[in-house]
């Protein structure tokens, strides 16, 4: 298989399984496992494929071209450091699969599970094979994203909400810095290329903006990672499933902060400034995770704080910056993953099993399940470093690397001291858990009677387990040439030498192991019954980050966001409609002035367009006297105002525009006339007003004349002028050629420019989607909650006379018009449809009519009439007319044509004549049913307001302010 | 092209735009001038259906003997102006109704039968309407 493929599969797969897995029904539990496992399976054997091609210090390529012209490409690389990780993550993905099979109960909803879990497979991978740094950070946005939804996936816990929220947070921002620091890299070395960064040396570490690049990098190491001071969010997203912690807290997400310090290691460490922030940062969290997990009575809270402290562990390694650190760094992170994962797969077996994961419930399990308890015991020691287990070697090179002298005293002591101080607690908190947990007294009081899982449940932890031992003993063999590729590529020529073996014989690190160990019983032997019970720590109790965090949270996005609206903010709608008018006039005046040059005079003038303007400005002026006081009378002025507009495009030989302007027109003030029902009934006009509402009147008269006549003179400025040589020369010499129409509109709208169409009707069907959505639960104020005045009359005068509708019996005549119109109207609208691409009319211009159509069988037949005969399905009209559009677009690309390239020809009907037929044609056709779908939609959330009896909304109480009553 | 034109047809085009344009204009004047709703709902009458016409009958033998060929484009107008223009005058007339009959107006025109139900079943059937006065 070639290279370039299987790495594209390695990344890919996961992502379309996760679409796959989405759309699995919901009781597919084992198709939704297979899928899953077969996909990390087939990535686990790809990438163990490519090792000899990464073996020594070799790096495998594949760019798929996305944006050439802008040096934008989807490139992957793998080398050694990648290829570990992409092992780690599709093996313990594998294993995770097989775990979460048994553990997942089948009312959990499984397909979001298994689609999520791919999801983040995918992330993962993406990230750690990401060859483009901004690439990088998009695919570590895109595993926090992800990981936020698997830590809240029993979103209806809101301890799981929290979690999730704080996690997002935490992770998202330091997205965000890495973002920043990418750019900055790409800034300081040219290239966003990781090989050419990597080959870039001390550039980036001699830059003035080292100092900034690296504090945000590190923003975002320490927030992934979980390093003091982020470390909180990790224990508080243990609320998710537990396959999904052992996955994401073991093998893959935390993991993704200490592979960005090691990937970039060779070109950020080494400085004074990286050591210290690192390295005690590190130090820090060492110490910390490690002290705090002892006194925690939840077994996944104990591995939380553990995880943050061996991920402490491996960034105090990566900030000393000597190349054996970085060794002990790389090797400590497969480390950590096997015994991390299979400590937390016996977790959730115990809580399977038991009911509960409170140490203080939990006692003597080695009875009821042995095997369980063997292999939580072995993975446990790798976890304190006991020899003979894989935690030991590389907890012996940190210690090693701990130890070696430095000239600075503080490093000197500092270092082994507390490393040997938090070998010591790691060690108690591992006989806490082994001791509280299986040995002991039978437990009491427990839900369940615990027993062994069923055996596949366990067979994942006995894989790991399985490592852990083959690592400790023979790691020579079974991690070496692993573990060298990994070095090599991140250490290039500098690759020192070091041992795998188990004895170095009696030496200082030995020592300090050897003290960690006998310490850790001694903290432990006098106060595990006082342990047994504590829940946090006596020291550092009442210091939460998690409760500081959520009063920032509270403080940032309610308290001064009540604020800034408070200041900034108004409950009326008028003072800032002026002060957005008053802005724009202030605005356009600014850069209009000194550009408006010389306003030639019209040459000519004709009497008759001059007496429409007339009629269409007073019918404007008029609106606007009444639009306060009567807003029918008003609304019918405004359709004034649009007829003489579309008089005036036919009159300048605009036909399309005059069509589409009057059809608009109609449907406008149509829909607007039946939202009138919901506004506050006409006001009366007062008899006396004060001085000063007369001042603002006069105010606002004059900013309403001033911006009016403003936006007049720029218009006429702009269209009295010589237009630049634009591209409309090329649509009209190109249409009839190029797009086979002489209806040059048309042929932009659906052929030069189909794809803004495509966007402009999808925007189209979201906003009917929405309409629908809103006026679904409509709310109107409380005063126009009542059925109408008319209504009301209509009712009693039906009662009086003993009719079951007025209206119907009034209006017989009339509607049984309307009702034979329809037909009329359909015809003209396929007439419209048909003539669009040569002369004025569309699939836009149909759409209007045909919904003008249905408004007419509303109006005669009434809203129950329409719905019970309605044949229309508005949501798979929206959904079929994008549908024909984006595939009429594909159909191009499928015949090797840029997509929306349309085809045509001339069909010679028999009666109606040459037909034009281009694809063109298909595409409007898409248009039109989305039109029609989209505003019969509309119609039906409109009209059917009319027969529901919707609930007032809760009365607004508008809070009185100083000031506020002088707008109006 | 007007030049061309045989003077008879000029005569006979302008007759009937002009005076369809005149039966429209009395019809406007109507609107304005006349006292009541009731009476004045009758006057744009003028300008659709008479006045209509004969503009479009104008139109319509210029176009058709100017062009050489028949032109329907009149013919289909004029049946949808007739055909709609009623309904918004009868919409407007039987609201108009309604509310003075509810709110007892002055002005209701008087009703020659009951008014409620327009028609019984029977006379659906039959076809046959009974005028009963009031």
């Amino acid at each position: 298989m070639p290279t370039e493929l299987a790495l594209t599969l390695i990344w890919s797969l996961p992502f379309l399984a996760a679409v796959i897995a989405m759309a699995m029904p919901a009781g597919a539990r084992n198709g939704e496992a297979w899928l899953a496992g077969t996909v990390a399976a087939v990535g686990l054997v790809l990438t163990i494929l490519l090792f000899p091609q990464v073996a020594d210090g070799g790096v495998v390529h594949s760019t798929i071209t996305w944006m050439p012209a802008y040096g934008l490409d989807l490139a992957f690389r793998m080398d050694g450091l990648a290829w570990l990780f992409c092992v780690l993550v599709t093996f313990i993905g594998l294993l995770v699969v097989l775990y979460a099979r048994y553990y997942m109960s089948p009312k959990d909803p499984i397909a979001r599970f298994y689609a999520l879990f791919l999801a983040f497979m995918g992330a993962m991978l993406g990230l750690v094979m990401s060859g483009n740094i901004i690439q990088l950070a998009i695919f570590w946005e895109l595993t926090s994203l992800v990981s936020f939804l698997l830590i809240g996936y029993w979103y209806h816990r809101s301890d799981a909400r929290d979690g999730a929220r704080m996690a997002l947070v935490i992770t998202g921002t330091g997205g965000l810095a890495l973002f920043v620091a990418m750019m900055l890299i790409g800034h300081i070395v040219g290239s966003y290329d990781i090989d050419v960064v990597l080959a870039s040396g001390r550039l980036i570490a001699e830059h003035p903006l080292y100092p900034v690049t690296l504090i945000l990098f590190l923003l975002a190491a320490f927030t992934k990672s979980a390093q003091f001071p982020f470390q909180f969010w990790l224990p508080n997203a243990m609320t998710a499933p537990t396959p999904v912690s052992a996955y994401l807290h073991s093998a893959t997400m935390v993991k993704a902060g200490v592979f960005l310090m090691t990937r970039f290691w060779p070109v950020m460490a080494g400085t004074d400034m990286w050591f210290w922030i690192v390295t005690y940062g590190g130090l820090a969290t060492l110490l910390f995770g490690a002290y705090a997990a002892l006194f925690q009575r939840d077994l996944k809270g104990l591995l939380a704080y553990s995880t943050i402290s061996h991920l402490g562990l491996i960034t105090t390694l990566l900030g000393m910056g000597t190349p054996l650190a970085a060794v002990a760094a790389i090797f400590h992170i497969a480390n950590h993953a096997t015994f991390k994962a299979s400590l937390f797969m016996a977790v959730g077996i115990i809580d399977h099993e038991t009911g509960t994961r409170d140490v203080r419930k939990l006692s003597g399990l080695r009875r009821s399940m042995p095997f369980t308890a063997t292999l939580a015991i072995i993975a446990s020691g790798a976890m304190a470093g006991v020899p003979l287990l894989n935690g030991f070697l590389s907890k012996e090179m940190f210690f090693t690397e701990t130890a070696i002298y430095d000239p600075n005293v503080f490093v000197n002591l500092s270092l082994p001291i507390v490393a040997t101080l938090a070998g010591m607690l790691s060690v108690a908190y591992s006989i806490k858990f082994v001791h509280g947990v299986f040995f002991g007294p039978e437990p009491t009081g427990l839900e369940k009677t615990p027993h062994e899982p069923p055996a596949l449940m366990r067979r994942p932890i006995e894989l790991l387990v399985l490592a852990c031992l083959a690592v400790g003993i023979i790691p020579g063999i079974t991690i070496g040439p692993y573990l060298a590729a990994a070095v090599v590529s991140v250490l290039g020529g500098d690759t020192p030498y070091y041992s795998l073996s188990v004895w170095h014989g009696f030496n200082l690190p030995l020592i300090m192991s050897i003290i960690a160990l006998l310490g850790g019983v001694a903290i432990y032997v006098p106060y595990y019954r006082r342990l047994r019970g504590i829940d946090g720590d006596p020291l550092l109790r009442g210091l939460r980050g998690q409760r500081i965090f959520e009063r920032l949270l509270i403080t940032a996005t309610n308290r001064w966001a009540r604020k800034m609206v408070s200041v900034f903010g108004t409950q009326r709608l008028q003072p800032q409609i002026f002060i957005v008018v008053l802005l724009a006039l202030a605005a356009g005046v600014g850069a209009g002035w000194a550009r408006m040059g010389n306003l030639p005079l019209p040459s000519s003038f004709d009497p008759v367009l001059g007496l429409v303007w007339i009629v269409g400005g007073v019918s404007a002026l008029a609106a606007a006297w009444q639009a306060k006081f009567h807003r029918l009378a008003a609304m019918i002025l405004m359709g004034g105002a649009g007829l003489a507009t579309c008089i005036t495009f036919a009159w300048f030989s605009a036909p399309d525009l005059a069509l589409t302007q009057l059809l608009a027109e109609i449907a406008t003030t149509v829909l607007i006339l039946l939202g009138l029902r919901w506004l506050p009934k006409r006001l009366p006009v007062p008899e006396d007003i004060s001085i000063g509402m007369r001042l603002r009147r006069y105010r606002d008269v004059i900013l309403a004349a001033a911006v009016g006549l403003g936006t007049g003179l720029a218009s006429y400025a702009i269209m009295t002028r010589q237009a630049p040589e634009g591209i409309s020369e090329f649509f009209l010499a190109n249409a009839y050629t190029e797009g086979g129409g002489t209806n040059v509109v048309n042929v932009m709208l659906v052929d030069f420019r189909g794809f803004d169409t495509l966007g402009e009707i999808t925007v189209l069907g979201v906003v009917a989607l929405t309409v629908f959505g809103l006026l679904r639960r409509f709310r109107p104020a409380p005063d126009s909650a009542d059925r109408p005045e008319q209504q009301r009359v209509q009712a009693d005068f039906a009662e009086a006379q003993g009719s079951a509708n007025v209206a119907a019996d009034f209006l017989r005549i009339p509607a049984l018009i309307m009702n034979w119109m329809f037909p009329v109207v359909m015809t003209v609208a396929i007439y419209m449809f048909l003539r669009g691409h040569d002369l004025p009319g569309g699939g836009f211009i149909a759409g209007i009519v045909m919904s003008l159509g249905f408004i007419l069988q509303y109006m005669a037949g009434g809203t129950r009439w329409v719905e019970d005969r309605l044949r229309i399905l508005p949501v798979l009209w929206i959904g079929w007319g994008l549908l024909i559009a984006l595939l009429t677009g594909l159909g191009a690309m499928a015949l090797g044509f840029p997509f929306l390239t349309s085809a045509f020809a001339y069909a010679d009907i028999p009666l109606i004549g040459k037909v034009p037929m281009a694809t063109a044609l298909l595409f409007d056709l898409g248009v039109f049913a989305l039109v029609v779908g989209a505003t019969v939609l509309m119609l039906i959330a409109l009209a059917h307001q009319s027969i529901r009896r919707p609930k007032p909304a809760s009365t607004p109480q508008p809070r009185k302010r100083e000031g506020l009553d002088t707008w109006n | 092209m007007i030049a061309n034109l045989p003077l008879w047809l000029s005569i006979l085009v302008s007759a009937a735009v002009v005076l369809g344009s005149a039966l429209t204009l009395a019809g406007c004047f109507g609107l304005v001038r006349l006292p009541t709703f009731y009476l004045r709902i009758h006057a744009p009458t003028m300008g659709t259906s008479l006045g209509g016409g004969l503009i479009l009958l104008g139109s319509a033998l210029y176009f058709s003997l100017t062009q050489g060929r028949v032109v329907f484009h009149e013919l289909a107008i004029f049946v949808f102006v007739t055909v709609t223009t009623p309904v918004t005058l009868m919409l407007l007339a039987r609201a108009t109704l309604f509310r003075d009959r509810v709110e007892g107006g002055s002005a209701v025109p008087p009703s020659f039968r009951k008014p409620e139900p327009l028609a019984t079943e029977a006379e659906m059937q039959t076809g046959i309407v009974e005028t009963k006065a009031d």
